[in-house]
């Protein structure tokens, strides 16, 4: 992919990037989190602002704005961290690891420009961990991803949205 | 019986001398019944910041215990609160976390009250209810007192409770270090994180208050792997640092720098410039003992109040039945902060602590198991073990420091849970709270 990505049919884009998002959730669902952050860009901005209800004129305000907190503000360092961290073999949330099936659909092309694209998709992610323990994880993400040779696609921006205000799980140890 | 007001003793749950607490207390639903009424009816619980309610009918809600509250800043500027709960059928008034309003007008049949607890208007006044509905009476629940100490805002439902000032002690005088130690003290960011654990709330307050021996186990990968997290000494000097017992169940865990040289070797090396920035102002507010030896990590305000000082993050254990707790964390830095170290607390903050916290992650399935073992028959006669250092209080802490209030041990000591769960048993066996209509 050297052309321009505005020369690349939409069906051939939507095929291409469909088959990125598959591979980085098997990446994820098979514990393979070195390769994970090999599709994160280095100049990675990954944030997950905190989502909370409002009615009236507080309607469209819901989520947290930058500078405020968030549940993620990251970047390609704190995530190969957060990755090492996982590699320790004492990071209790992950021992033994969760079971995970990261879904990804809803995958829309919103913008193109020469080298990038931004993308929407809806995620579902179910998690059991240990014996009984079952999570789901529902939300939005919106992503840039950079056109790349080795990976075809890196991940420059991502915005994750949970629907819950209220986090009935019990950590946000996985990666979204 | 535990309902008819005669409250059996809870002093043979906890025996200070052993360090042992019978581990059914996390467990039993009649205990968690009674922990509602004797403590979470009784005490001051953290609500929130000054800084959240900036502007005249802000609100945000909150909870006292299992108790839904709105917490408001009436039109005449005063903050107060009230039982989030129509006086009609009891439906929530407010289903928004935050806002600015002047009116809650309640979703079911339309009660509309004023944004400081008065009955305004009902539908039907006259054709309904033929006007003889005592508006008066049927205003939201007000909470008996609300206070606040520099910013920091508390409530509670007992008419008889002490004022916040000795209810907090002299945990005020230390927690000085967070709340006054630049001018203008601190702002909490917006943004909360709320989520769920299926553990007893008294875990992770116990966890806060006193539990550094956990660290380098529990927190040892978030460590070695970029997430540094507490003042650290980087040499081996004088005292390790200590567990600070403020009375009426609150404590906190501190490190202890000899000298301004070693406040600056102990600090995070992001934090670094900015120590330097506030350390002569600190220390002119607070003098030695505050302003230079003591760098706090790690405490609670009892009963459900946690911080972690050096990480800007504060927060609350909500109970949710004997077995689940639901954490509400902020972010707080000093008000005088520039814009690129408020970025960096926050940063260092969520990255840490908090929903994805990666030491915070780590603590969580502790605090599970522990709440699940003390269900099994047999596992419940054996005791939960804070024994730790317990012939080992210093006798005279005013040794260490003539300024040095409460009780002291060294930094690895169990007395702060200990002195937790000594004040959790004097409010269970103490007098029932005088909430508003309450008839037993």
């Amino acid at each position: 992919m050297s052309t321009d990505i505005r020369a690349i049919s939409d069906i051939d884009l939507w095929f291409s990037i469909t088959q990125f998002y598959s591979r980085e959730a098997r990446y994820l669902d098979d514990l393979e989190f070195d390769k994970w952050v090999g599709l994160l860009a280095e100049d990675l901005r990954y944030w997950m602002p905190i989502v909370s209800n409002r009615i009236g004129r507080g309607i469209g305000s819901e989520l947290t704005e930058r500078g405020h907190l968030a549940h993620f503000e990251d970047d390609y360092v704190s995530m190969s961290n957060r990755v090492k961290r996982l590699a320790t073999g004492r990071a209790w949330a992950e021992t033994p690891p969760g079971r995970t099936n990261h879904m990804v659909s809803n995958v829309e092309i919103v913008g193109k420009e020469n080298k990038m694209v931004q993308v929407t998709s809806k995620f579902l992610i179910y998690r059991s961990h240990m014996e009984t323990d079952q999570e789901v994880f529902s939300g939005t993400r919106k992503d840039v991803l950079r056109e790349d040779a080795d990976t075809k696609w890196k991940v420059a921006d991502r915005t994750i949205v949970l629907d819950h205000a209220v986090l009935m799980q019990k950590s946000l140890g996985i990666f979204f | 019986m535990l309902d008819k007001g005669v409250h059996p003793h809870f002093d043979h749950l906890i025996d200070l001398t052993k360090g042992e607490i019978n581990r059914k207390i996390f467990s039993d639903p009649e205990i968690y019944q009674t922990e509602l009424k004797q403590i979470f009816a009784r005490c001051w619980l953290f609500l929130g910041h000054t800084s959240q309610l900036p502007n005249e009918n802000d609100f945000f809600t909150a909870y006292m215990g299992e108790d839904p509250v709105i917490v408001t800043r009436h039109s005449d500027g005063k903050i107060g609160a009230f039982l989030n709960m129509c006086r009609h059928r009891g439906n929530r008034v407010c289903r928004a976390d935050s806002g600015n309003q002047r009116m809650f007008t309640c979703p079911f049949h339309g009660w509309t009250f004023a944004n400081n607890g008065n009955l305004k208007t009902v539908p039907g006044f006259k054709q309904c209810y033929h006007e003889e509905l005592d508006m008066e009476s049927h205003g939201l629940v007000l909470v008996a007192k609300i206070d606040n100490y520099k910013g920091m805002i508390f409530a509670t439902f007992d008419a008889k409770a002490p004022s916040l000032e000795d209810f907090l002690g002299d945990m005020a005088w230390y927690l000085d270090m967070m709340l006054d130690r630049r001018e203008g003290g601190i702002e909490v960011l917006p943004g909360t994180h709320k989520w769920r654990i299926k553990c007893n709330w008294k875990f992770p307050v116990d966890n806060f208050i006193g539990d550094s021996y956990h660290g380098p186990v529990s927190h040892g990968s978030a460590w070695e792997s970029g997430f540094e997290g507490m003042p650290r000494r980087k040499k081996g000097y004088g005292y390790e640092g200590f567990q600070i017992n403020a009375g009426n169940g609150h404590g906190f865990g501190a490190r202890w720098a000899e000298n301004e040289e070693q406040v600056y070797e102990m600090a995070l090396p992001e934090f670094l410039d900015y120590e330097h920035d506030r350390f002569p102002e600190t220390h002119s507010r607070l003098g030695d003992l505050r302003g230079m030896h003591l760098s706090p990590m790690h405490g609670s305000i009892f009963p459900n109040f946690s911080m972690l000082w050096q990480s800007g993050n504060i927060r609350v254990w909500h109970p949710r039945g004997v077995s689940e707790t639901e954490g509400w964390s902020w972010c707080f830095v000093d008000k005088k902060a520039a814009p690129d170290h408020r970025d960096m607390v926050r940063i260092h903050d969520l990255q840490r602590h908090g929903t994805s916290g990666t030491w915070e992650q780590d603590d969580v399935d502790n605090w599970v198991q522990s709440t699940k073992s003390s269900k099994g028959y047999v596992g419940r006669q054996f005791a939960q073990n804070l024994s730790m250092g317990v012939a080992h209080e210093i006798e005279d802490p005013k040794t260490i420091h003539p300024d040095m209030r409460g009780r002291v041990a060294g930094f690895q000591n169990e007395i702060n849970q200990r002195q937790l769960y000594a004040q959790w048993a004097k409010m269970m066996n103490g007098d029932t709270p005088d909430v508003p209509g309450a008839t037993v």
